[in-house]
């Protein structure tokens, strides 16, 4: 197929001409059906000398001088040179990426060979080699692989990886194969071997299993210190989601372990504080270097986006401080109300038949709720004040930074059954949370203690921070109960109770917390009353009225 | 002009043939797939035995109330899983609202050697909205499946990914336990 046998180009023009060449060895290399025909331009068909042609005259011409000689090549023909080159490129890549049909794994003297799709490699080999298991359930349309305690779950076609019972997500997915899952070798190597204790040597012909953690893949890492008067805290800002746990050292200092990870710190020279020095990356690790008397109080894991909080202060090095969460700040002055409009911004939350939104109601109601409590004399906060989208984690976090006395996050419902109407509020559920020290959290960095924080690692600070937990769960109980009452005597409407559910927006706060559903966008009754001003008013003053016997009873 | 009109043929036959080509010669190293052989034990002949489940579903109140049902019930943790979420999927047989707002297909379970469960769900062709919405679907799966299974608690997924929350307001971003102050009592 030799569709390119008008294409024409200068012979002496070395750069056109090695692009032609180069793209003909390609052709030839990758066994393309076809080859580049290039022609030199003092041929039959163009004089030697010519400049711009009556048939360049209707294109762009783009002239190629060489050797005092004038040619020039139609900017169409152009194109299609480079989209050729362009898509040459793309094979290379891709060629380049694809995994030779078979491929051998050897680990402790034995060797097994497997075949490759998809360039995934089939897993049940290797895992013979390794001396451990791979079954599948069916029902479950999972593969267990088990090697002595270890067990790593994996779906073909899911990114998600149970790793001995706990969540990850992969860059790509395990695919089913002829020999049962195959998965690609940065899976393997991060999701398979290395929750087994094993990592990927490439060797020639092959890949060597062997016992340890791998150099791991890169991360960059951003610090950022913030002293306060009597800690700082340091941030490192990750570019992906990266295992990590902080650990002190024994000698002043802390380090943050990242096994799988080789992190890369940038701009460290930026770094200014007074309690941090420097903070150095080594392999699996960052090396947070203290200044005399400074040591690690709390540290955290943090997503969305990724990062690694650490507190520290001049208290003497603890041994390794679990997560924690952080006292609220202890202020001088009335303690705010943070009123939370739900929703805003791109997030409008549910939208009734009449184009209500969600986002534009509960901003009105906590508008004139804020208007009611102020005029009360207390002062209050919105985490709102107009059409913008917030972080459902930031809500509480400022309430926990402003040391609020109460937080209310105020929602409007929708459901499928449109005669389901009333109003109802929700505070925390923590039963489900209180043994996961992950969710114990939250409260992070955004609340930023002076104070010092509780201690987690021992039996009695887990038995104290229960304890602080539950009476916050108390409290919130006892407003979510005023704040109904009050909505149900002022306004007749249906009580649909108090209940319990871990809502996002009221993790982690550590002043009473309720959610107020105001009533059902989906019902048609309700939402023409939501509409009018005069029943968001009414709404507003029914909760102001039950922060105000909460307070009240204090 | 007639120039132009063949050279642009010329390069769709290009980029044509060296589609052609990535297939082809993609195709050399993918080794044909044979169907997949289950690896666990064949099915046992005899059928499992019918037992009684609780499913919860959605009363007008904005709660989730039982509905009592006897299907076959294998022993098995995820066998029981699918047959618990196809009786909620079937929706319910009394006056009650479903839970599931759309045909939700229950893709994978991992299950964790303490007993917690990942369900990976399809998700909503179209956002969902309201926290009723959220808490009768989630709730709804999740307190059936803890009723009927010896599991402890469950964290539903949604195509194949850790969702933060459905509709805005539920924490999902980990495992759940029965929630009793969503059931109703009447």
């Amino acid at each position: 197929m030799r569709f390119l046998s008008n294409f024409r180009a200068s012979q002496s023009n070395k750069s056109l001409h090695s692009q032609i060449k180069g793209g003909r060895e390609a052709a030839l290399f990758f066994g393309y059906p076809f080859t580049f025909r290039h022609q030199p331009q003092h041929s039959r068909a163009r004089p030697r000398t010519a400049s711009f042609s009556y048939a360049c005259k209707s294109r762009i011409p783009i002239p190629l001088r060489t050797a005092g000689n004038c040619y020039h090549v139609p900017a169409m023909r152009k194109t299609v040179f480079f989209t050729l080159v362009l898509l040459l490129g793309v094979v290379t890549v891709l060629q380049a990426q694809t995994l030779p049909a078979r491929l051998e794994f050897r680990h402790q003297g034995l060797k097994v060979e497997t075949t490759s799709i998809r360039n995934r490699v089939e897993l049940a080999p290797i895992m013979t080699l390794l001396g451990g298991e791979a079954a599948y359930s069916a029902s479950a349309g999972v593969w267990a692989l088990s090697l002595g305690e270890n067990l790593v779950q994996v779906a073909p076609d899911r990114r998600l990886v149970l790793i001995n019972g706990k969540l990850a997500e992969a860059q790509d997915a395990p695919i089913t194969s002829p020999g049962g899952v195959a998965v690609t070798l940065r899976f393997l190597d991060e999701y398979v071997l290395g929750p087994f204790g094993f990592h990927l040597d490439a060797t020639a012909g092959g890949y060597s299993i062997v016992a340890g953690v791998s150099a791991g893949r890169p991360v960059t890492v951003r610090p950022a210190a913030a002293d306060f008067s009597a800690t700082t805290t340091l941030v490192l800002s990750l570019d992906r989601a990266a295992d990590a746990s902080v650990e002190a050292r024994p000698g002043g200092g802390a380090v943050v372990l990242m096994p799988r990870s080789a992190p890369r710190i940038e701009s460290a020279n930026r770094l200014r504080s007074r309690r941090v020095r420097a903070v150095i990356a080594a392999p699996g690790r960052i090396e947070v270097d203290l200044k005399p008397g400074v040591g690690l109080i709390s540290w955290n894991v943090l997503t969305t986006p990724d990062r690694v909080v650490m507190e520290f202060g001049s208290a003497p090095p603890t041994p390794t401080p679990a997560p924690i969460i952080a006292r609220p700040v202890q202020r001088t002055g009335p303690r705010p109300i943070v009123i939370d409009p739900g929703h805003g911004g791109e997030d409008t939350g549910a939208i009734g038949a009449s184009g209500l939104n969600e986002k534009e109601l509960t901003l009105a109601i906590a508008s004139r709720l804020a208007r009611i409590l102020r005029a009360a004399g207390h002062p209050v906060r919105l985490t709102r004040d107009g059409d913008v989208g917030r972080a459902l984690s930031d809500r509480a976090a400022l309430a926990n930074r402003l040391d609020a006395q109460v937080f209310v996050s105020l929602h409007a419902n929708a459901w499928t059954a449109p005669s389901v109407h009333g109003a109802e509020t929700y505070y925390m559920s923590l039963d489900d949370r209180a043994s996961d020290a992950a969710a114990q959290s939250t409260a992070d960095l955004e609340n930023r203690a002076d104070g010092g924080s509780l201690d987690q690692g021992s039996t009695l600070d887990l038995i104290l921070w229960d304890m602080a937990q539950s009476e916050v769960l108390n409290e919130s109980a006892r407003l979510a109960l005023r704040v109904q009452a009050r909505l149900n005597a002022l306004l007749g409407l249906k009580d649909r109770g108090v209940k319990q559910a871990p809502f996002v927006v009221l993790t982690g706060a550590t002043m009473p917390a309720v959610l107020v559903e105001v009533g059902f966008l989906s019902n048609s009754e309700e939402m023409k009353q939501l509409a009018s001003p005069d029943h968001q008013q009414a709404l507003a003053d029914a909760i102001a009225l039950g922060i105000g016997d909460f307070l009240a009873r204090q | 002009m007639k120039l132009r009109l063949i050279l642009i043929l010329l390069a769709g036959l290009a980029i044509g043939s060296l589609l052609a080509w990535l297939l082809v010669a993609g195709s050399s190293q993918v080794v044909p797939v044979a169907e997949v052989l289950p690896a666990e034990a064949p099915p046992t002949p005899t059928p499992a035995p019918e037992q009684k489940i609780t499913l919860f579903f959605a009363g007008d109140d904005g709660l989730l109330h039982p509905e009592i049902r006897t299907v076959p019930l294998p022993e098995e943790t995820t066998a029981r899983i699918r047959i618990v979420f196809a009786e909620l999927l079937a929706g319910p047989r009394s006056s009650l609202q479903p839970i599931l707002p759309y045909p939700a297909e229950l893709r994978t379970v991992f299950v964790s050697p303490d007993g917690r469960v990942y369900l990976d769900l399809s998700g909503p062709p179209e956002a969902l909205e309201g926290s009723a919405t959220e808490l009768m679907l989630i709730y709804g799966v999740v307190n059936s499946i803890l009723l009927n299974t010896d599991v402890v608690a469950v964290q539903v997924l949604f195509d194949g990914t850790e969702r933060s929350t459905l509709t805005g307001h539920l924490d999902l971003s980990r495992p759940l336990v029965l929630n009793k102050y969503l059931i109703g009592t009447s």
